[in-house]
Protein backbone atom coordinates (compact mmCIF):
# COMPACT_ATOMS: atom_id res chain seq x y z
CA UNK A 1 0.00 0.00 0.00
CA UNK A 2 1.55 3.87 -0.58
CA UNK A 3 0.96 5.36 2.31
CA UNK A 4 2.35 9.25 1.08
CA UNK A 5 0.50 11.04 -1.06
CA UNK A 6 0.43 14.42 -2.50
CA UNK A 7 -1.27 17.36 0.01
CA UNK A 8 -5.04 18.02 -1.66
CA UNK A 9 -3.48 21.77 -2.61
CA UNK A 10 -0.56 19.76 -4.71
CA UNK A 11 -3.20 17.71 -6.25
CA UNK A 12 -5.56 21.10 -7.52
CA UNK A 13 -2.64 22.65 -8.83
CA UNK A 14 -2.12 19.27 -10.79
CA UNK A 15 -5.49 19.19 -12.13
CA UNK A 16 -5.32 23.14 -13.15
CA UNK A 17 -2.04 22.43 -14.79
CA UNK A 18 -0.40 25.14 -12.75
CA UNK A 19 2.70 23.30 -11.74
CA UNK A 20 6.05 22.81 -12.99
CA UNK A 21 6.58 19.91 -15.27
CA UNK A 22 8.69 18.36 -12.93
CA UNK A 23 6.20 18.43 -10.08
CA UNK A 24 3.69 17.72 -12.53
CA UNK A 25 5.19 14.22 -13.78
CA UNK A 26 5.91 12.96 -10.42
CA UNK A 27 2.39 13.75 -9.35
CA UNK A 28 1.41 11.77 -12.67
CA UNK A 29 3.22 8.78 -12.06
CA UNK A 30 2.05 8.86 -8.44
CA UNK A 31 -1.56 9.41 -9.76
CA UNK A 32 -0.86 6.20 -11.89
CA UNK A 33 0.28 4.15 -9.04
CA UNK A 34 -2.78 5.67 -6.77
CA UNK A 35 -6.26 4.76 -6.82
CA UNK A 36 -6.66 6.92 -4.36
CA UNK A 37 -5.07 9.92 -5.47
CA UNK A 38 -6.72 9.33 -9.01
CA UNK A 39 -9.88 9.15 -7.91
CA UNK A 40 -9.27 12.68 -6.07
CA UNK A 41 -7.69 14.10 -9.69
CA UNK A 42 -10.81 12.60 -11.58
CA UNK A 43 -13.01 14.95 -9.56
CA UNK A 44 -11.40 17.76 -9.15
CA UNK A 45 -10.28 17.75 -12.92
CA UNK A 46 -14.41 17.89 -13.51
CA UNK A 47 -15.18 20.68 -10.97
CA UNK A 48 -12.42 22.78 -12.53
CA UNK A 49 -14.18 21.58 -16.37
CA UNK A 50 -17.89 22.84 -14.75
CA UNK A 51 -16.75 25.98 -13.42
CA UNK A 52 -15.18 26.29 -16.48
CA UNK A 53 -17.80 25.97 -19.12
CA UNK A 54 -21.09 24.99 -17.17
CA UNK A 55 -21.49 28.45 -15.60
CA UNK A 56 -22.34 31.63 -17.15
CA UNK A 57 -19.90 34.57 -17.16
CA UNK A 58 -19.45 36.37 -14.16
CA UNK A 59 -20.57 39.81 -14.34
CA UNK A 60 -18.05 42.07 -16.46
CA UNK A 61 -16.61 38.99 -17.90
CA UNK A 62 -19.12 38.60 -21.29
CA UNK A 63 -17.76 36.58 -23.51
CA UNK A 64 -16.33 38.75 -26.66
CA UNK A 65 -16.36 36.54 -28.99
CA UNK A 66 -19.31 37.99 -31.27
CA UNK A 67 -17.87 39.00 -35.05
CA UNK A 68 -19.54 36.22 -36.65
CA UNK A 69 -17.21 36.51 -39.87
CA UNK A 70 -14.16 36.19 -38.00
CA UNK A 71 -15.77 32.67 -35.91
CA UNK A 72 -16.41 31.40 -39.35
CA UNK A 73 -13.11 31.92 -40.93
CA UNK A 74 -11.13 30.40 -37.80
CA UNK A 75 -13.63 27.50 -37.81
CA UNK A 76 -12.92 27.43 -41.99
CA UNK A 77 -9.02 27.15 -41.07
CA UNK A 78 -9.51 24.17 -38.29
CA UNK A 79 -11.24 22.15 -40.26
CA UNK A 80 -9.54 22.47 -43.41
CA UNK A 81 -7.16 20.21 -41.81
CA UNK A 82 -8.54 16.72 -42.90
CA UNK A 83 -6.07 14.57 -40.76
CA UNK A 84 -7.13 13.06 -38.08
CA UNK A 85 -4.98 12.55 -34.56
CA UNK A 86 -3.40 9.06 -34.95
CA UNK A 87 -4.72 6.68 -32.48
CA UNK A 88 -1.56 5.16 -31.61
CA UNK A 89 -0.77 6.99 -28.29
CA UNK A 90 -0.88 4.47 -26.34
CA UNK A 91 2.39 4.37 -24.27
CA UNK A 92 4.53 1.26 -24.34
CA UNK A 93 6.98 1.69 -21.11
CA UNK A 94 10.82 1.76 -22.58
CA UNK A 95 13.15 -0.03 -20.71
CA UNK A 96 16.68 1.09 -19.44
CA UNK A 97 19.43 -0.01 -17.26
CA UNK A 98 21.53 1.62 -14.83
CA UNK A 99 24.39 -0.94 -13.29
CA UNK A 100 22.91 -3.92 -14.45
CA UNK A 101 19.81 -3.55 -13.07
CA UNK A 102 16.71 -2.81 -15.34
CA UNK A 103 13.93 -0.25 -15.15
CA UNK A 104 10.47 0.93 -16.53
CA UNK A 105 10.46 4.36 -17.72
CA UNK A 106 7.35 6.22 -16.82
CA UNK A 107 5.25 7.85 -19.81
CA UNK A 108 5.68 11.36 -18.01
CA UNK A 109 9.57 11.01 -18.73
CA UNK A 110 9.55 9.67 -21.70
CA UNK A 111 10.07 12.14 -24.11
CA UNK A 112 12.21 14.38 -21.35
CA UNK A 113 16.19 15.15 -22.27
CA UNK A 114 17.92 12.59 -19.60
CA UNK A 115 21.64 13.07 -19.10
CA UNK A 116 23.61 10.01 -18.95
CA UNK A 117 24.08 8.56 -15.40
CA UNK A 118 27.17 9.43 -13.08
CA UNK A 119 27.76 7.90 -10.12
CA UNK A 120 29.72 8.26 -6.44
CA UNK A 121 29.97 5.09 -4.67
CA UNK A 122 26.33 3.29 -4.70
CA UNK A 123 24.80 6.44 -5.64
CA UNK A 124 23.80 6.94 -9.36
CA UNK A 125 22.30 9.84 -10.97
CA UNK A 126 20.79 11.38 -13.74
CA UNK A 127 20.06 15.31 -14.37
CA UNK A 128 16.92 15.55 -16.35
CA UNK A 129 17.55 19.23 -18.40
CA UNK A 130 13.59 20.83 -17.78
CA UNK A 131 14.76 24.38 -17.48
CA UNK A 132 12.88 25.13 -14.43
CA UNK A 133 16.05 27.44 -13.01
CA UNK A 134 16.31 26.50 -9.30
CA UNK A 135 14.65 23.35 -9.82
CA UNK A 136 16.62 20.59 -10.20
CA UNK A 137 15.14 16.94 -11.03
CA UNK A 138 16.69 13.69 -11.35
CA UNK A 139 17.04 10.62 -11.52
CA UNK A 140 18.91 8.95 -8.78
CA UNK A 141 20.02 5.22 -8.23
CA UNK A 142 21.29 4.36 -5.16
CA UNK A 143 22.59 0.30 -4.62
CA UNK A 144 21.98 -2.62 -2.20
CA UNK A 145 23.32 -1.23 1.08
CA UNK A 146 23.73 2.57 -0.31
CA UNK A 147 22.53 5.70 2.23
CA UNK A 148 22.51 9.60 1.68
CA UNK A 149 24.07 11.35 4.40
CA UNK A 150 22.20 13.20 6.48
CA UNK A 151 20.97 16.74 5.23
CA UNK A 152 18.28 19.45 4.83
CA UNK A 153 17.27 21.70 2.40
CA UNK A 154 16.52 25.39 1.83
CA UNK A 155 13.67 24.27 -0.03
CA UNK A 156 11.72 21.60 -1.14
CA UNK A 157 12.94 18.22 -1.68
CA UNK A 158 10.22 15.54 -3.31
CA UNK A 159 11.17 12.01 -3.68
CA UNK A 160 9.17 9.95 -5.53
CA UNK A 161 10.08 5.94 -5.09
CA UNK A 162 9.63 4.15 -8.44
CA UNK A 163 11.11 1.05 -7.82
CA UNK A 164 12.53 -0.58 -4.70
CA UNK A 165 12.60 0.44 -0.61
CA UNK A 166 14.20 2.84 1.45
CA UNK A 167 14.19 3.94 4.77
CA UNK A 168 14.99 7.06 7.10
CA UNK A 169 14.42 7.67 10.76
CA UNK A 170 10.50 8.69 9.36
CA UNK A 171 9.90 4.82 8.57
CA UNK A 172 10.28 2.69 5.23
CA UNK A 173 8.80 3.28 1.56
CA UNK A 174 7.69 1.88 -1.46
CA UNK A 175 7.15 2.30 -4.79
CA UNK A 176 4.74 4.84 -5.25
CA UNK A 177 5.45 6.62 -1.94
CA UNK A 178 5.51 10.45 -2.51
CA UNK A 179 7.71 11.96 0.04
CA UNK A 180 7.59 15.77 0.63
CA UNK A 181 9.98 17.34 2.73
CA UNK A 182 11.25 21.37 3.73
CA UNK A 183 13.59 22.73 4.84
CA UNK A 184 12.01 21.82 8.95
CA UNK A 185 13.48 18.11 7.86
CA UNK A 186 16.27 16.38 7.99
CA UNK A 187 16.97 12.80 6.84
CA UNK A 188 19.25 10.49 6.15
CA UNK A 189 17.96 7.68 3.67
CA UNK A 190 18.98 4.01 3.20
CA UNK A 191 18.20 1.19 1.15
CA UNK A 192 18.79 -2.35 2.07
CA UNK A 193 18.10 -3.49 -1.65
CA UNK A 194 18.41 -1.06 -3.72
CA UNK A 195 16.11 1.63 -5.27
CA UNK A 196 15.32 4.27 -7.76
CA UNK A 197 13.66 7.32 -7.69
CA UNK A 198 12.43 10.59 -9.26
CA UNK A 199 13.57 13.56 -7.46
CA UNK A 200 12.88 17.10 -7.28
CA UNK A 201 14.67 19.35 -5.46
CA UNK A 202 13.89 23.72 -5.39
CA UNK A 203 17.77 23.77 -4.14
CA UNK A 204 20.93 22.40 -3.16
CA UNK A 205 21.38 19.76 -0.20
CA UNK A 206 23.01 20.93 3.00
CA UNK A 207 24.27 17.93 4.80
CA UNK A 208 24.70 18.55 8.73
CA UNK A 209 26.18 15.41 10.30
CA UNK A 210 30.10 14.27 10.10
CA UNK A 211 31.01 12.81 7.04
CA UNK A 212 27.98 14.20 5.16
CA UNK A 213 29.47 17.98 6.05
CA UNK A 214 32.41 17.48 3.97
CA UNK A 215 30.25 16.83 0.76
CA UNK A 216 28.41 20.51 1.46
CA UNK A 217 30.42 21.64 -1.98
CA UNK A 218 29.16 18.73 -3.83
CA UNK A 219 25.35 18.53 -2.79
CA UNK A 220 24.49 19.94 -6.22
CA UNK A 221 26.60 17.05 -7.76
CA UNK A 222 23.94 14.53 -5.87
CA UNK A 223 20.82 16.16 -6.53
CA UNK B 1 -17.23 14.58 -1.87
CA UNK B 2 -18.81 12.06 -3.89
CA UNK B 3 -17.27 9.07 -4.58
CA UNK B 4 -18.59 8.12 -8.67
CA UNK B 5 -15.76 7.72 -10.78
CA UNK B 6 -18.01 6.91 -14.11
CA UNK B 7 -19.17 10.43 -14.21
CA UNK B 8 -21.46 10.07 -16.64
CA UNK B 9 -23.90 13.60 -17.38
CA UNK B 10 -26.90 11.92 -15.20
CA UNK B 11 -24.62 12.02 -12.41
CA UNK B 12 -23.26 15.12 -12.89
CA UNK B 13 -26.44 16.58 -13.30
CA UNK B 14 -27.59 15.15 -9.56
CA UNK B 15 -25.30 17.10 -7.82
CA UNK B 16 -26.44 20.27 -9.46
CA UNK B 17 -28.73 20.99 -6.58
CA UNK B 18 -26.78 20.80 -3.47
CA UNK B 19 -24.31 24.24 -5.19
CA UNK B 20 -26.87 26.63 -3.97
CA UNK B 21 -27.12 29.81 -4.91
CA UNK B 22 -24.69 29.13 -8.26
CA UNK B 23 -27.37 26.69 -9.59
CA UNK B 24 -30.09 30.42 -10.05
CA UNK B 25 -27.43 32.16 -12.02
CA UNK B 26 -27.55 29.31 -14.66
CA UNK B 27 -29.12 30.52 -17.95
CA UNK B 28 -28.28 27.30 -19.22
CA UNK B 29 -29.22 23.70 -18.08
CA UNK B 30 -25.65 21.61 -18.12
CA UNK B 31 -27.49 18.20 -18.33
CA UNK B 32 -28.85 18.78 -21.86
CA UNK B 33 -25.68 20.91 -22.79
CA UNK B 34 -23.80 17.53 -22.34
CA UNK B 35 -26.21 15.68 -24.12
CA UNK B 36 -25.89 18.01 -27.41
CA UNK B 37 -21.94 18.36 -26.79
CA UNK B 38 -21.28 14.99 -27.05
CA UNK B 39 -23.70 14.18 -30.03
CA UNK B 40 -21.64 16.76 -31.83
CA UNK B 41 -18.70 15.48 -30.31
CA UNK B 42 -19.50 12.36 -32.32
CA UNK B 43 -21.03 13.79 -35.47
CA UNK B 44 -17.36 15.21 -35.66
CA UNK B 45 -15.51 11.71 -35.09
CA UNK B 46 -17.98 10.05 -37.31
CA UNK B 47 -18.78 12.42 -40.31
CA UNK B 48 -16.03 15.33 -39.84
CA UNK B 49 -19.54 17.21 -39.63
CA UNK B 50 -18.65 21.14 -39.88
CA UNK B 51 -21.92 22.23 -38.81
CA UNK B 52 -21.58 19.81 -35.26
CA UNK B 53 -17.83 21.20 -35.23
CA UNK B 54 -19.57 25.38 -35.37
CA UNK B 55 -21.65 23.96 -32.91
CA UNK B 56 -19.17 22.98 -30.56
CA UNK B 57 -16.83 26.19 -31.53
CA UNK B 58 -19.48 28.83 -30.67
CA UNK B 59 -20.10 26.79 -27.15
CA UNK B 60 -16.56 26.95 -26.05
CA UNK B 61 -14.18 29.03 -27.79
CA UNK B 62 -15.72 32.15 -25.83
CA UNK B 63 -15.25 30.80 -22.86
CA UNK B 64 -11.85 29.13 -23.35
CA UNK B 65 -10.79 33.21 -24.64
CA UNK B 66 -11.84 34.17 -21.34
CA UNK B 67 -10.20 31.74 -19.18
CA UNK B 68 -6.60 31.25 -21.31
CA UNK B 69 -6.80 35.90 -21.12
CA UNK B 70 -7.04 35.79 -17.31
CA UNK B 71 -4.44 33.24 -17.56
CA UNK B 72 -2.03 34.51 -19.93
CA UNK B 73 -2.96 38.41 -19.83
CA UNK B 74 -2.86 38.13 -23.62
CA UNK B 75 -4.92 38.58 -26.18
CA UNK B 76 -2.74 37.37 -28.80
CA UNK B 77 -2.07 34.25 -26.47
CA UNK B 78 -5.37 33.48 -25.61
CA UNK B 79 -6.39 33.97 -29.11
CA UNK B 80 -3.81 30.45 -29.69
CA UNK B 81 -4.46 28.79 -26.86
CA UNK B 82 -8.47 29.01 -28.71
CA UNK B 83 -6.89 27.74 -32.14
CA UNK B 84 -5.04 24.99 -30.42
CA UNK B 85 -7.73 23.44 -28.35
CA UNK B 86 -10.51 23.75 -31.22
CA UNK B 87 -8.45 22.17 -33.80
CA UNK B 88 -7.31 19.60 -31.29
CA UNK B 89 -10.84 19.31 -30.64
CA UNK B 90 -11.44 18.65 -34.03
CA UNK B 91 -8.91 16.22 -35.17
CA UNK B 92 -9.30 13.95 -31.34
CA UNK B 93 -13.07 13.82 -31.29
CA UNK B 94 -12.77 10.42 -31.97
CA UNK B 95 -10.79 9.39 -28.69
CA UNK B 96 -13.62 10.98 -26.72
CA UNK B 97 -16.20 8.65 -25.56
CA UNK B 98 -18.69 9.39 -22.75
CA UNK B 99 -18.42 6.89 -20.78
CA UNK B 100 -15.30 8.54 -19.71
CA UNK B 101 -16.88 11.54 -18.51
CA UNK B 102 -18.49 14.73 -19.78
CA UNK B 103 -17.76 16.27 -22.92
CA UNK B 104 -16.54 19.49 -20.87
CA UNK B 105 -14.33 17.44 -19.20
CA UNK B 106 -12.71 16.11 -21.64
CA UNK B 107 -12.35 19.93 -23.65
CA UNK B 108 -11.35 20.98 -20.47
CA UNK B 109 -8.40 18.32 -20.23
CA UNK B 110 -7.45 19.62 -24.04
CA UNK B 111 -7.21 22.93 -23.23
CA UNK B 112 -5.39 22.68 -19.75
CA UNK B 113 -3.09 20.48 -21.50
CA UNK B 114 -2.26 23.18 -24.15
CA UNK B 115 -2.24 26.28 -21.78
CA UNK B 116 0.63 23.79 -19.90
CA UNK B 117 2.80 23.76 -23.34
CA UNK B 118 2.44 27.48 -23.92
CA UNK B 119 2.93 28.37 -20.36
CA UNK B 120 6.15 26.12 -20.52
CA UNK B 121 7.34 27.63 -24.10
CA UNK B 122 6.95 31.19 -22.07
CA UNK B 123 8.57 30.34 -18.94
CA UNK B 124 11.12 27.72 -19.88
CA UNK B 125 11.85 28.25 -23.30
CA UNK B 126 11.33 24.85 -23.80
CA UNK B 127 8.95 23.26 -26.56
CA UNK B 128 8.83 19.83 -25.71
CA UNK B 129 4.96 19.36 -25.49
CA UNK B 130 5.41 17.23 -22.33
CA UNK B 131 1.70 17.73 -21.19
CA UNK B 132 -0.01 14.18 -23.23
CA UNK B 133 2.91 12.59 -21.59
CA UNK B 134 1.61 13.97 -18.27
CA UNK B 135 -1.90 13.93 -18.85
CA UNK B 136 -2.26 11.53 -21.62
CA UNK B 137 -6.25 11.37 -23.76
CA UNK B 138 -5.84 8.03 -24.54
CA UNK B 139 -4.55 5.27 -21.62
CA UNK B 140 -1.97 2.77 -21.96
CA UNK B 141 -1.61 0.44 -24.68
CA UNK B 142 -0.02 -1.67 -26.98
CA UNK B 143 1.42 0.37 -29.88
CA UNK B 144 3.80 0.65 -32.75
CA UNK B 145 7.59 0.88 -30.63
CA UNK B 146 9.11 2.78 -33.78
CA UNK B 147 6.86 5.55 -33.59
CA UNK B 148 7.49 5.97 -30.16
CA UNK B 149 11.85 6.07 -30.81
CA UNK B 150 11.39 8.33 -33.43
CA UNK B 151 9.21 10.47 -31.14
CA UNK B 152 11.84 10.35 -28.30
CA UNK B 153 15.00 11.55 -30.63
CA UNK B 154 13.03 14.38 -31.97
CA UNK B 155 12.18 15.57 -28.79
CA UNK B 156 15.76 15.39 -27.69
CA UNK B 157 16.93 16.89 -30.88
CA UNK B 158 14.70 19.59 -29.78
CA UNK B 159 15.91 20.02 -26.73
CA UNK B 160 19.36 20.15 -27.84
CA UNK B 161 18.34 22.30 -30.80
CA UNK B 162 17.80 24.82 -27.90
CA UNK B 163 21.26 25.08 -26.90
CA UNK B 164 23.36 26.11 -29.97
CA UNK B 165 24.39 29.22 -29.98
CA UNK B 166 21.31 31.69 -32.14
CA UNK B 167 23.41 31.67 -35.50
CA UNK B 168 23.82 28.00 -35.65
CA UNK B 169 20.13 26.94 -34.46
CA UNK B 170 18.85 29.67 -37.37
CA UNK B 171 20.21 27.65 -39.92
CA UNK B 172 19.09 24.09 -38.77
CA UNK B 173 15.91 25.23 -38.03
CA UNK B 174 15.33 27.01 -41.60
CA UNK B 175 16.87 23.45 -43.32
CA UNK B 176 15.01 21.33 -41.12
CA UNK B 177 12.10 22.87 -40.22
CA UNK B 178 10.82 25.00 -43.08
CA UNK B 179 12.42 23.19 -46.14
CA UNK B 180 14.41 26.08 -47.46
CA UNK B 181 17.19 25.18 -49.03
CA UNK B 182 20.55 26.24 -48.27
CA UNK B 183 20.80 28.67 -50.93
CA UNK B 184 17.47 30.29 -50.37
CA UNK B 185 19.06 30.45 -46.52
CA UNK B 186 21.84 31.92 -47.80
CA UNK B 187 19.96 34.52 -49.49
CA UNK B 188 17.34 35.23 -46.56
CA UNK B 189 20.11 35.58 -44.08
CA UNK B 190 22.28 37.58 -46.16
CA UNK B 191 25.12 35.64 -45.81
CA UNK B 192 27.61 33.80 -47.57
CA UNK B 193 26.46 30.38 -48.74
CA UNK B 194 30.13 28.53 -47.58
CA UNK B 195 28.75 30.08 -43.84
CA UNK B 196 25.73 28.67 -44.02
CA UNK B 197 27.01 25.01 -44.73
CA UNK B 198 29.76 25.26 -42.17
CA UNK B 199 27.36 26.76 -39.71
CA UNK B 200 24.96 23.65 -40.38
CA UNK B 201 27.65 21.12 -40.54
CA UNK B 202 29.14 22.24 -37.10
CA UNK B 203 25.24 22.38 -35.96
CA UNK B 204 24.86 18.84 -37.11
CA UNK B 205 28.22 17.51 -35.33
CA UNK B 206 26.97 19.21 -31.64
CA UNK B 207 23.53 17.65 -32.10
CA UNK B 208 25.00 14.45 -33.14
CA UNK B 209 27.56 14.41 -30.44
CA UNK B 210 25.28 15.57 -27.70
CA UNK B 211 22.51 12.78 -28.47
CA UNK B 212 24.88 10.15 -28.11
CA UNK B 213 26.36 11.19 -24.92
CA UNK B 214 22.85 11.02 -23.49
CA UNK B 215 21.53 7.52 -24.40
CA UNK B 216 19.90 6.39 -20.97
CA UNK B 217 21.79 3.18 -19.60
CA UNK B 218 24.28 2.81 -21.64
CA UNK B 219 26.45 4.68 -19.89
CA UNK B 220 28.05 1.87 -17.05
CA UNK B 221 30.38 3.35 -16.30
Amino acid sequence: MIKHHPTTNLLQSFSAGELPASLSAAISIHVDMCPVCQQQVGELTEQYAEQSFDQPAQMGQQDSFNETADIMSLIDDITDDESIAELGEGYVAKEFQIKDKSYKMPRPLQSMAIGSFSGIGKLNRARIELGEGEIHTSLMQIQPGGMIPEHTHKGFELTLLLDGEFSDDMGTYQAGDFIWLDGSHQHNPKTEDGCLCLTVVSDALHFTQGFGKLLNPFGSLLY
Amino acid sequence: MQTDTSANTNTRANRLPNQGSRSNNRTMNPDNNHQQLADWLAAVAEERDKIAFTGLFKFFAPKIQRIAHQQFSSEAQAHEVVQETMSNVWRKAHLYSPQKGAPTTWVYTIMRNVSFDMLRKIKSKKEDNLSEDIWPLVEAESAETDVYADHLQQNQILAHLDKLPENQKQVVKGFYFLEMSQEQLAQHLNLPLGTVKSRLRLALAKLKQQLSDQQVGEHDD
